[in-house]
């Protein structure tokens, strides 16, 4: 993108969010809303204005905070795939994060795929160095267990990085899981667990309710620039793949789900582990009583 | 001027080494599917296997040429390669620093390594390849790859472990651990099958350096007799002048087999390491133009023999099911791109490249799976890893063309096995409890292995499961399914050879599956 397109549009975006702003003056609004849905082009701009709608990467990343950001970076696919995290969208937020005085913000995530090709074929390495965050690869020693005390996963080994990080921000993508159903933010936090992850499967939806009642990231970016709606979580096939260009972010991750969940024409309810993590108090996802904002630049 | 010889050739040496050490830690995915260094080299400029698998192949494509500047050399220099470039020789130069420095008997079996590359080349005339097992290039790179290199870094990682546990890391240890582990380290260690054994045979190889220094280059190394034998015209010769008291101190410090400079100077002994030059006491030994070399004799009993005995691997080996036309082994699975078995025995050199690149360990040094002939060469063991659907690094990094280098669209179409359902083990079909991970590994564009619901009745409750399934089409056999398996240690979804391209014979079905 040219430099006077980038002035251009984020010019419109900030009308366009002043505009909103405006628009919704006056009514119950006091406070900031629990969701941010943008929709338009390009991923980054959409990542800054959801985020700024919020209240802005500040109210989430303090000066001095050591913030771990987690993609996706499961599959050894290029972005158009849309098998990993958008690398735009994963950068932008590594630059927020330090933008708000962020000391050092690490991106990782525990591969399927061999790491190294996952990484580089994904985008999301150099997009997240080039915003200078550390990107660091998983190693059998940075795992620990740890008491997890849910109904199925008692304890289990956990990246020391998140569990070490002041903040945690998630940024996954939103596709087609053929267990699971879809993926999205509850589902990505899979990728800070070592061991033997395959067997979780046989009790997928109670063990992600118990992971995300264990770790409850202060933001979620979830990327819904491209999505994938057959023949996930790997995909591999571009006819599987369609262009929503947005992106949802709020602070619960139920929430950021259950709406994702509507992109796919699919009612939240209906998915084992969003309902699973509602029912158990970890968020919402009746989004009839979430204050949804939304947007298009 | 003596020492300045000497320290060259020690700058030579070390040069060589240090180009040989940092292409082989270079030798790993860095997560492009290129390698952009030329890893290969020392193997390519190898005129050993080169030659030989030119002769068991009889075919002059798939390989480098680059050996043809090696022999030209030596041509010309003699065996500079020996002394001033070879790895293998350089270590075995600092082990035999530890050796006894002993007044030894002349032996006569510096004719050994001839009678070997005599009988290696003929029975690579009869198509059984098997250079690799002596080639000093290749024995160094394979026990690298599989022993040297993994152990090396998993004791320092342990070293490190324990600095770490016991608190005494500090920001000097921190700072040594970080180099090592960006410059030195691999991505993971690798594990193989076959480590202790060629481990072993590495040590034994250094130890023989206590018996004599160089013993192997002087007694055994196939490739110092071939260059010994290209040694044509040497332009530089050593004579000895009449100074000489025959103090014997020469034959003592002398590299080569035959204390190449005792009487005269036999060229295609010589390595060319000028040892005898620096310790004359007398400087009676000179190097010029003068001398005329003195040819080696192999007596023509010994090559006969030789020939006899190459040609004797032939039925040895041979003489296998394996070799009968419709019998296959079921884990032989090789890596994407490698040729035919017999072809690819014919030229596979065992040398490992292919095994030090695989990103995720999968490709193991076989031992008698695919008959003596094999031992050593790669087979994919997917218990250990899988092969990487869009990788296709051991095609890149492969001296001999046994493995093809595939285009990423090739490489997605290759395929290497079938992959089968036990279902006896399965969970969804033996234990109704649902899992999907093959499902959701399986890396085609469209999935080849495909889940179908079944509904179940259990006591008086219907509950729905999903079955995995195989379409034999779609798959490739890269056993990433058999990799990430719940099932670990014999696990429900196995891959064997069938349906592998390479083979025409290997099939399922007759005509094409989705049309019956």
């Amino acid at each position: 993108m040219k430099r006077r397109d980038f002035l251009k549009t984020a010019f419109g975006c900030t009308f366009a969010f002043l505009f909103q702003r405006t628009g919704s003056f006056g009514t119950e609004y006091s406070s900031y809303p629990d969701l941010v849905v943008v929709t338009g082009h390009p991923p980054a701009t959409l990542v800054e204005s959801a985020v700024s709608a919020l209240g802005g990467m500040k109210r989430f990343v303090s000066r001095g905070d050591i913030v771990v950001v987690k993609p996706n970076i499961g599959w050894d696919r290029p972005p158009e795939m849309a098998a990993n995290t958008n690398p735009e969208v994963v950068g932008e937020v590594v630059r927020l994060c330090y933008e708000a005085g962020a000391k050092l913000v690490k991106v990782l995530d525990r591969s399927v795929n061999d790491p190294r090709r996952c990484y580089v074929q994904s985008g999301i390495e150099k997009a997240a160095s080039f915003n200078g965050a550390k990107v660091i690869y998983p190693d059998d020693r940075k795992f620990k267990k740890v008491e997890i005390k849910g109904e199925v996963l008692k304890s289990w080994e956990i990246w020391t990085e998140v569990l070490e990080a002041d903040k945690i921000i998630n940024v996954p993508i939103a596709k087609h899981h053929s267990l699971a159903r879809l993926t999205m933010s509850i589902k990505n936090l899979m990728g800070v667990m070592g061991g033997f992850r395959g067997l979780i499967h046989q009790r997928l939806d109670d063990s992600l309710a118990d992971l995300a009642a264990f770790l409850r990231p202060t933001l979620t970016v979830l990327d819904a620039v491209r999505v994938l709606v057959r023949g996930g979580p790997q995909g591999g096939d571009i006819k599987d793949v369609v262009q929503k260009d947005t992106i949802i972010v709020g602070t619960d991750q139920v929430s950021v789900d259950a709406y994702g969940a509507t992109l796919f024409g699919i009612r939240p309810q209906d998915i084992g582990h969003i309902k699973r993590a509602a029912e158990r108090g970890i968020g919402r996802l009746d989004l009839d009583k979430i204050k949804v904002r939304k947007f298009s630049l | 001027m003596k020492l300045k010889i000497k320290l060259i050739r020690l700058f030579s040496q070390i040069l060589f080494f240090s180009l040989f050490l940092y292409l082989f830690i270079k030798t790993e995915s860095r997560g492009e599917d290129k390698i952009g260094y030329p890893v290969k080299v020392f193997l390519e400029f190898d005129p050993f296997i080169s030659l030989s698998t030119i002769i068991s192949t009889r075919s002059l494509s798939d390989i480098s040429y680059f050996f043809l500047f090696t022999i030209a050399a030596t041509v010309f220099f003699g065996r500079i390669f020996c002394g001033w470039v070879c790895p293998l020789g350089f270590i075995n130069d600092l082990a035999g620093k530890i050796g006894l420095r002993r007044k030894e008997e002349e032996k006569k079996w510096f004719r050994l390594k001839y009678y070997l590359l005599v009988g290696i080349l003929t029975s690579a005339i009869f198509s059984v390849h098997i250079s690799g097992f002596f080639d000093p290039i290749s024995i160094l790179v394979r026990s690298f790859t599989i022993s040297i290199y993994p152990g090396f870094v998993l004791v320092l990682e342990n070293i490190f472990d324990i600095l770490y546990s016991a608190e005494l890391i500090g920001d000097f240890t921190e700072a040594i651990y970080n180099f090592f582990r960006e410059n030195v380290f691999p991505f993971k260690i690798q594990s193989f099958f076959q480590s202790f054994f060629v481990g072993i045979l590495f040590f034994i190889l250094l130890g023989t350096n206590l018996i004599e220094k160089r013993f192997w280059c002087k007694y055994l190394c196939p490739l110092g007799a071939l260059l010994g034998f290209f040694s044509f015209f040497p332009l530089i010769r050593k004579s000895i002048s009449e100074g000489c008291t025959n103090c014997g101190v020469c034959e003592l410090y002398c590299s080569g087999g035959l204390k190449a400079i005792k009487h005269s100077w036999s060229v295609s002994e010589c390595i060319e390491c000028y040892e005898c030059e620096n310790v004359c006491p007398k400087n009676a030994i000179s190097s010029g133009k003068n001398q005329k070399p003195k040819k080696v004799d192999l007596g023509r009993r010994g090559v006969a023999f030789a020939i006899l005995f190459g040609a004797l691997f032939h039925p040895l080996i041979k003489v296998h099911p394996l070799y009968r036309e419709r019998f296959f082994s079921s884990r032989l699975i090789r890596p994407p791109g490698a040729l035919g078995e017999p072809e690819f025995l014919k030229r596979c050199i065992r040398c490992g490249e292919c095994m030090k690149v695989c990103p995720t360990n999968a490709l193991q040094p076989s031992f008698l799976e695919s008959g003596p002939e094999g031992i050593w060469t790669p087979i994919l063991v997917p218990k250990v890893g899988y092969c990487e659907f869009r990788c296709t690094m051991c095609g890149q990094v492969c001296p001999v063309g046994a493995i093809k280098r595939l285009t990423p669209e090739e490489k997605i179409k290759t395929k290497i096995g079938l992959a089968f359902i036990d279902k006896n083990r399965c969970l969804p079909y033996a234990f109704n409890r649902p899992c999907i991970v093959c499902e959701e590994v399986c890396p085609t564009p469209k999935k080849a292995i495909y889940l179908e619901e079944k509904k179940i009745l259990i006591g008086k409750v219907n509950i729905v499961i999903k079955q995995p399934r195989v379409d034999p089409e779609l798959c490739v056999g890269c056993g990433i399914c058999e990799a990430k398996c719940p099932v670990s240690d014999s696990p429900a979804i196995y891959i064997t050879s069938i349906q592998e391209s390479r083979s025409k014979n290997n099939r399922l079905f007759i005509g094409n599956y989705r049309s019956s």
